[in-house]
């Protein structure tokens, strides 16, 4: 798979000496959905701004389909489309001016049936004539989408494209994603909510104090960084654990009602641990009464890292 | 060259003067007319003509100046502050487009309200007194200028200002004053020799003088040097304008 979008050696220091971005290297495949994740302030909304125009590099290299920002910077931002994290909107025009508006600001004909069918997708059509700031803050949010892909990019950025939005509408823009991707659109998202990525995304990136510390496939992070927990509830209280009742660290809990011990990596199936633990309780006449499991999300995996690098 | 782009944001502004085209036409007419019944015909009809020209025939082309100053630098000042107020600049920023580009669409937009204002104020004059035009294509030429020329300081201005306020104080504080003691209601002829002279530092001198000799003939500086004078601030203004682009002032941190 091709990289539709790679970025070299980036950084951005700012005019009061801040520097965002430290030499940050990334490269996007094309047609997958990639979330980056990090905490405030890590350099987030200052990567996608350089990428887009709205913030000058410091030094680096972008380069967005075959073409270098630098050197021609309107072949590349005509393929990429940005959601911006701020309900930036227009006060005093319709949805449909706006994003008829937003389609010729990228140097495309007017093309109703487009703008029709982005609007439908959005289920802004019977909005289509409202004043913008009549909207809710959920429906300015989808005409910033609907603006956003009013010139048919190859390439959508989506900054914190969920925040303050409620839930119906997170689920339809969800849909709306899974089905540009269907249709070969790139989409790179930054978001809070841990659990999308997790749903969503093909690859994840963790940046944070404008240094990317990870760049993985989801399913390989989960495997490699994700642990479970799996706890045992016995019958009767012990008050200590049996020598040679498990070869892995093995914790019994204050109270002697129940023992814990952690599994690292994503469960794939082929760990028996559990029941090599469940078998020499057995044979040496140790009953239980349940035993819970609790795989840590994406979110314990990323509050791991972060800290790790602070 | 996006010239769709340049379209979009050319009738994008054009529109927002047609939803306000009260404000727009209506109150620039309203308070011409009551310049033309108070200046013109009250106290003008006590007035000796000036180089053989009626009063009110006289203060015409000042006061179409007055107008079109004010409106071309308010239009084009809000035009390009507004997005940067309410953020909608991110789109302007992200869009393929050359600063050239945006500069066309936003002036280009403004200059037009402002040319078409004046012919309406140029009509509505014809109701209250009778006047010439001898030059008809230097006086179409000078508006023209004018309002570009006008049109780029206020987008300078809307570059700049960091609130509304800051936009309402220069047109109100500056420019209006600089107009009216431009010699828009008199020939600076008529002053002192000393302030006749500090008179010819206030550049809206040389736009009166040019516009009133394209209408009369009559002229207190020659017609060469207030053309060249309008083409100079033309020139002014563009060069603040490719260097703010160029260095991203107050549009890309």
């Amino acid at each position: 798979m091709g990289s539709v979008l790679s970025i070299e050696k980036l950084t951005k220091t700012y005019d009061n000496g801040f520097a965002a971005l430290k030499g940050v290297d990334l490269s996007i495949r094309r047609g997958e959905i990639f979330a980056l994740l990090g905490p405030n302030g890590a350099g987030k909304t200052t990567l996608i701004g350089i990428v887009c125009g709205l913030v000058r590099l410091s030094s680096g290299k972008v380069v967005v389909d075959g073409v270098d920002i630098a050197e021609n910077y309107r072949a590349a931002r005509k393929k990429i489309g940005l959601v911006p994290q701020e309900l930036s909107v227009n006060m005093f025009e319709s949805v449909w001016e706006s994003v008829s508006f937003s389609r010729g600001l990228f140097g495309k004909k007017a093309d109703p049936a487009h703008v029709e069918k982005v609007l439908r997708d959005l289920s802004l059509w019977d909005k289509k004539d409202v004043n913008i700031r009549a909207l809710s803050g959920g429906m300015k949010r989808r005409v910033l989408i609907a603006k956003a892909l009013a010139h048919e990019p190859e390439i959508l950025f989506l900054d914190e494209p969920t925040a303050g939005v409620d839930v119906e509408l997170r689920r339809d823009m969800w849909e709306m994603v899974r089905h540009l991707r269907e249709s070969g659109v790139t989409i790179i998202l930054t978001t809070h909510y841990i659990e999308e990525a997790e749903d969503m995304a093909d690859r994840i990136g963790v940046i944070n104090r404008g240094e990317i510390i990870l760049v993985e496939e989801k399913h390989a992070l989960m495997r490699r960084l994700g642990q479970t927990r799996i706890c045992v509830t016995l019958t009767e209280k012990m008050d200590h654990i049996p020598e040679g009742l498990f070869d892995r660290p093995l914790s019994l809990s204050p109270d002697g009602a129940s023992l814990t011990f952690i599994r690292m990596g994503e469960n794939d199936g082929k760990d028996d641990s559990l029941a090599r633990l469940l078998k020499n309780l057995v044979a040496r006449g140790i009953d239980f009464a349940s035993v819970t499991s609790s795989q840590s999300s994406l979110e314990d995996i990323f509050i791991d890292l972060v800290g790790k690098s602070r | 060259m996006n010239l769709p782009a340049v379209r979009a944001i050319y009738f994008f502004e054009l529109a927002r003067s047609r939803r306000t085209l009260f404000q727009s036409i209506a109150s620039p007419v309203l308070s011409t007319a009551l310049y033309f019944i108070v200046f013109g015909s009250a106290i003008g009809s006590r007035m000796q003509p000036i180089d053989g020209v009626t009063y009110g025939a006289f203060i015409v082309p000042g006061l179409i100046l007055l107008t079109v100053l004010t409106e071309s630098i308010s239009n084009a000042s809000f035009g390009i502050y507004l997005p940067r107020f309410t953020g909608t600049i991110y789109e302007i920023l992200s869009a393929p487009i050359s600063a050239f580009e945006v500069i066309l669409g936003f002036v280009g937009a403004a200059a037009t309200k402002s040319v078409i204002l004046g012919l309406i104020i140029f009509f509505t004059a014809r109701l209250f007194v009778s006047f010439d035009l001898v030059h008809p294509l230097w006086a179409l030429g000078f508006l023209v200028l004018i309002s570009v020329a006008f049109a780029l300081f206020g987008f300078i201005l809307g570059l700049w200002a960091d609130g509304f306020e800051k936009l309402q104080v220069i047109p109100l504080m500056v420019i209006s004053p600089l107009t009216f003691l431009g010699g828009t209601f008199y020939s600076i002829d008529m002053l002192p020799p000393f302030w006749r002279n500090v008179a010819l530092f206030n550049p809206i001198v040389y736009l009166v003088d040019g516009f009133r000799w394209a209408f009369y003939d009559i002229a207190s500086v020659r017609p060469e040097i207030s053309f060249g004078m309008t083409f100079a601030m033309l020139s002014v203004c563009v060069a603040i304008v490719a260097w703010a682009f160029k260095t991203g002032y107050r549009l890309r941190s």
